[in-house]
């Protein structure tokens, strides 16, 4: 009686399960990575003594850089040039981006990628879902490492509110998010070259040295307007900046800007995985 | 016993040879590795450059000593990763039961250990290294003091590599934390020590050998010491002994996995 009330060609259910069935797929390969991880919770901490180790290099290094209290560098505090530092590290070390690059690399080196592309997925969202799982645990536990280690060492954030948290956290996942797709792109020159790790290391140093280690503001005003133009904004300088000096103008102006590298990153990345898998040679095994 | 050292060292020398020839089989990957390492080391420049723009001398540093400290580093983690790479996953051997095709051969099974892979972006650091000590401004003696230098800093990093990896003969979950450990020593290691005080210079000069790789040696370039380049000398020599020591002692305590392996 039901299915005769419904117009033909118009079963919900079905239209459901096709428009739902693209986001679950990821979702589900998302949850297993998470709850994988999630048993791995004891080596992960294991990793916190690099952490500490980079903190306490720069809490000594900008000690010794600011001699008076008050005085500023770059429009920063010292209690803010190294929360600065902390928050930028925090997202280093606790999303281990370099493991998606290499992920593909070696997919694409040891020709797993053959079995993979096959798959009822696109292979770099299913990289992509794999890492979210990943970092999901991962950054929680340095995030709450920095917050101990930043209040013990240099204490609290200056001005900073609870309630400017949720637009924080959705700078940090898109700047992580666009830092991952164009570390799959990076590793997608695999399909030209054998080994793409040499390119891996100048982006991941240019935005260590650039936008990680230092704010933006630090460097001369001709360089500052060039390197709001790159990654390093949108992934390491822009959620770390609203963590230190949060003001809503300057967040709209970040999410505004992810969002365009977010998109322009997605396009990059799939047209070059397109052109990619035409070159593949799969060698058997 | 002349004979036998020497023979030890031919072995040793024609595996680093074959590592690197199989390394360079494909020249376009070898030569990307090397050159983009150099890039990629010689980019941490500018944030002294920023820094030097804020102050004069950074922890009793100009820029010639920071050159100069970062050239002894990245030298000795280059040399060492050449030479030595595998020492640096060695828990891995231990914990996963692949030591055995080392056992079976006819040689110093620590030397066929040790000298059973390389890491070609080393040749890298290692260039990167000299070039950055040759344009520091050092005198015919310096130089030839810093090269000193880059080899007890290398003999001194792959002994504390070694000594921590061989820990895994005991603890399962080494890995992770010795590799921490030798990658905090190179971290310390490229910055001056003239930041740190109290115990934490303590730490960088008795417990991670930091000051032995690198603090010390920049200090005699600067104003030679007899008496600290005796230390030095020394302290590469024992970490070496001591760590040769706790390898072979838990040698003794290895199981194999039964994994089949074979070692071209």
């Amino acid at each position: 009686m039901d299915r005769q009330e419904k117009p033909a060609g118009l079963n919900v259910g079905v239209l459901e399960k096709r428009w739902r069935l693209p986001g679950r797929k990821y979702r589900v390969i998302y949850r297993s990575v998470l709850m994988e991880n999630l048993q791995y919770a004891a080596n992960i901490a294991l990793g916190f003594f690099g952490y500490f180790v980079f903190i306490f290099i720069f809490v000594k290094l900008w000690d010794y850089m600011y001699r008076s209290p008050g005085e500023l560098i770059a429009g920063y505090s010292k209690e803010q040039m190294i929360w600065y530092v902390m928050m930028t590290e925090m997202m280093w070390f606790g999303s281990n981006a370099s493991a998606v690059g290499r992920q593909v690399k070696t997919d694409i080196r040891g020709g797993n990628i053959a079995y993979l592309m096959n798959k009822p997925y696109h292979y770099t969202l299913y990289i992509l879902a794999k890492y979210t799982g990943e970092w999901s645990i991962r950054l929680p536990m340095y995030a709450g490492l920095a917050a101990v280690i930043g209040t013990v060492m240099v204490g609290p954030v200056p001005g900073f509110r609870l309630i400017t948290v949720p637009a924080m956290a959705l700078c940090i996942v898109l700047g992580l998010t666009i830092n991952a797709v164009f570390k799959i792109c990076i590793g997608l020159l695999s399909f030209w070259i054998e080994d793409s790790s040499p390119f891996q290391w100048l982006y991941d140093k240019l935005l260590l040295v650039v936008g990680t280690v230092f704010p933006v503001e630090i460097f001369p005003k001709a360089w500052q307007s060039f390197f709001k133009l790159t990654p390093i904004y949108t992934v390491c300088y822009g959620p770390a900046k609203l963590i230190v000096d949060f003001q809503p103008e300057k967040c709209v102006e970040i999410l505004a800007a992810q969002g365009l590298y977010l998109a322009a990153g997605c396009i990059l990345m799939f047209s070059v995985y397109r052109k990619g898998v035409r070159k593949l040679y799969v060698n058997g095994g | 016993m002349l004979t036998a050292v020497k023979n030890q060292v031919r072995v040793c020398a024609l595996s680093i040879k074959y590592n690197i020839m199989r390394e360079m089989l494909n020249q376009v990957t070898f030569l990307m590795n090397v050159t983009f390492m150099i890039l990629n080391n010689a980019s941490i420049l500018i944030q002294w450059f920023i820094l030097f723009r804020l102050r004069e001398e950074i922890g009793g540093y100009t820029m010639r000593e920071i050159m100069v400290l970062w050239g002894l580093t990245a030298a000795s983690f280059g040399l060492s990763h050449i030479l030595f790479a595998r020492v640096y996953s060695l828990p891995e051997l231990i914990v996963s039961g692949k030591l055995d095709s080392y056992l079976v051969q006819p040689k110093s099974v620590l030397l066929g250990v040790m000298t059973s892979s390389t890491d070609v972006s080393a040749i890298g650091d290692l260039l990167y290294g000299v070039i950055l000590l040759m344009v520091a401004g050092l005198s015919v003696r310096g130089f030839l003091f810093s090269l000193l230098f880059v080899v007890t800093g290398a003999v001194t990093l792959t002994a504390f590599a070694l000594l921590l990896g061989s820990l895994a003969f005991w603890f399962v979950r080494v890995e992770m934390l010795s590799g921490q450990m030798v990658m905090g020593l190179v971290s310390f290691a490229t910055y001056p020590d003239g930041i740190f005080r109290g115990i934490s210079r303590f730490l960088l000069y008795f417990i991670l050998p930091v000051g032995m790789v690198v603090y010390h040696p920049v200090h005699i370039l600067v104003r030679f010491d007899g008496g600290m380049l005796f230390t030095v000398l020394v302290y590469a020599c024992l970490l070496s002994a001591a760590a040769a020591a706790v390898f072979y002692r838990g040698l003794r305590r290895y199981a194999s996995s039964s994994l089949m392996e074979a070692r071209m």
